[in-house]
């Protein structure tokens, strides 16, 4: 009930690795569409690689935490009851929904996450591209109140581990399409590779962990569009491969602008990612604002479909 | 972290260094051939919307630009098979050190600390007018 009978991640790591072979080989040999550049290649893996190590680091604070909350929850959930495994799928991915949302919506929590995103190719090695900061920004407090629930840590830890199981074979251009019933509920290749392009209008779109539909629901869906091919990165794209400007960069932003700036403390930290105090930067709402007067003269709709695209 | 940990990470450590191996033996990186200044301006035009450009000035290797836009310089470096673009005071830029015909732009950003661009000269002779300004 308290510690995870298995963890999916660490079971899933053979799995990890050897489709990254697979997708490089089957595109050497021209049979998939996937690019990996090497320095590219090494800072994904490597920054996969000190996100277990910082995971590890914060662990046992989340853990405890985790503990202390579940020791005054309000029901007892069963582990063993199909109905319980249900419902933490869905709570669960709402809960990563609201996570991920914010993660891209608010720069203390994008310092964090950003460094997923700084990849300028979108294959399976960046998938494993995660936080070394994750444990810091404290975002592991939104699955609290599942534990509160009454849900059993284990069980939290075990479905939080499927959910990022799941996320990592939808990062590549390998899979186009899926059946459309498919693409409808679930969260794709097709759907997270519009997460990850800088395009303005795929900016801060499909934030979903397994299922698409909390997207649909909240007005955050962009489908992927033809006409606009993705292309992947940040906004400012990184000029560098060195680790720890990867991991830290954002960090060392907000800080700099906190020095510059202190009465403007709460903007720089809880201010989307690109605010400032005269709105001299780019916000992801100010680009695609911008985008959308460019191509049609008058604000489009924040979400194209493919029929307002031909329209 | 117990000892197990330790293995694991050792073992991860391996196999990042063989898939690492791996992509750099596959050779598929993107096709991303020198710069020039087509290209240059149609980079700047993807990231810099809508702005114009009053100069530009291509990397002897193809690896970078700097182009002048009214008072700001837009910069294009090179990553990998990719680039990087940002937009500095253009009086940063002319103030670049430039030794050995490699222009050392300081960009003041922990994501893009430093663009390198080799040039023939700099600052540039030909500026004259407003695009001195």
């Amino acid at each position: 009930m308290i510690t995870p009978a298995f963890d999916p991640v660490t079971l899933a790591t053979p799995f990890f690795i050897v489709t990254v072979i697979l997708e490089i080989v089957l595109a050497r040999v021209r049979m998939a569409d996937a690019r990996y550049e090497t320095n590219d290649t090494a800072v994904s893996l490597f920054m996969g690689l000190g996100s277990s190590v910082a995971g590890a680091l914060t662990a046992g604070l989340v853990f405890a935490a985790t503990i202390w909350v579940w020791q005054h929850r309000i029901f007892t959930i069963p582990m063993t009851a199909i109905w319980a495994w249900a419902a933490i799928f869905l709570l669960e991915d709402l809960t990563y929904y609201a996570f991920h949302r914010l993660s891209h919506e608010r720069r203390v929590w994008w310092a964090a996450h950003v460094n997923h995103h700084s990849s300028q190719h979108y294959n399976l090695s960046t998938a494993l591209r995660q936080t070394w900061t994750g444990g810091v920004a404290g975002t592991w407090a939104l699955w609290l109140p599942l534990a509160f629930f009454g849900f059993p840590p284990a069980m939290i830890a075990i479905q939080k581990g499927i959910s990022l199981v799941y996320q990592y074979w939808i990062h590549t251009e390998a899979i186009k399409k899926l059946p459309r019933w498919f693409e409808a509920v679930f969260n794709t290749p097709s759907h997270h590779r519009v997460h990850h392009a800088r395009n303005a209008i795929y900016l801060d779109r499909n934030y979903a962990g397994i299922l698409i539909v909390w997207d649909r629901l909240f007005g955050t869906f962009q489908p992927e569009l033809d006409a606009e091919p993705c292309r992947y990165g940040l906004v400012h794209n990184l000029a560098t491969f060195n680790l720890l400007r990867v991991a830290f960069h954002e960090w060392i932003g907000i800080a700099a602008d906190i020095a510059r700036a202190p009465r403007h403390v709460l903007g720089w930290v809880f201010g989307p990612p690109g605010w400032s105090p005269d709105g001299s930067r780019d916000t992801s709402a100010s680009l695609k604002q911008r985008a959308s007067v460019r191509v049609s003269g008058h604000a489009r709709p924040t979400v194209l479909t493919p029929q307002t695209e031909e329209a | 972290m117990n000892g197990a940990f330790f293995v694991q990470l050792a073992l991860s450590t391996a196999a990042v260094g063989v898939l690492v191996g791996i992509a750099a033996w596959a050779k598929i990186s993107r096709p991303a051939g020198p710069l020039d200044e087509p290209k240059a301006r149609a980079l700047l035009e993807q990231e810099f919307p809508g702005r114009k450009v009053d100069a530009i000035w291509i990397a002897a290797d193809g690896c970078g630009a700097m182009a002048k836009s009214g008072g700001l310089a837009l910069v294009i470096c090179r990553v990998g098979d990719g680039f990087a673009c940002r937009q500095i005071p253009w009086p940063q830029a002319v103030a670049a050190t430039f030794k050995d015909g490699r222009l050392r732009v300081n960009l003041g950003d922990a994501a893009a600390p430093t663009a390198i661009i080799s040039l023939p000269s700099w600052p540039p002779e030909n500026l004259k007018g407003d695009l001195a300004a």
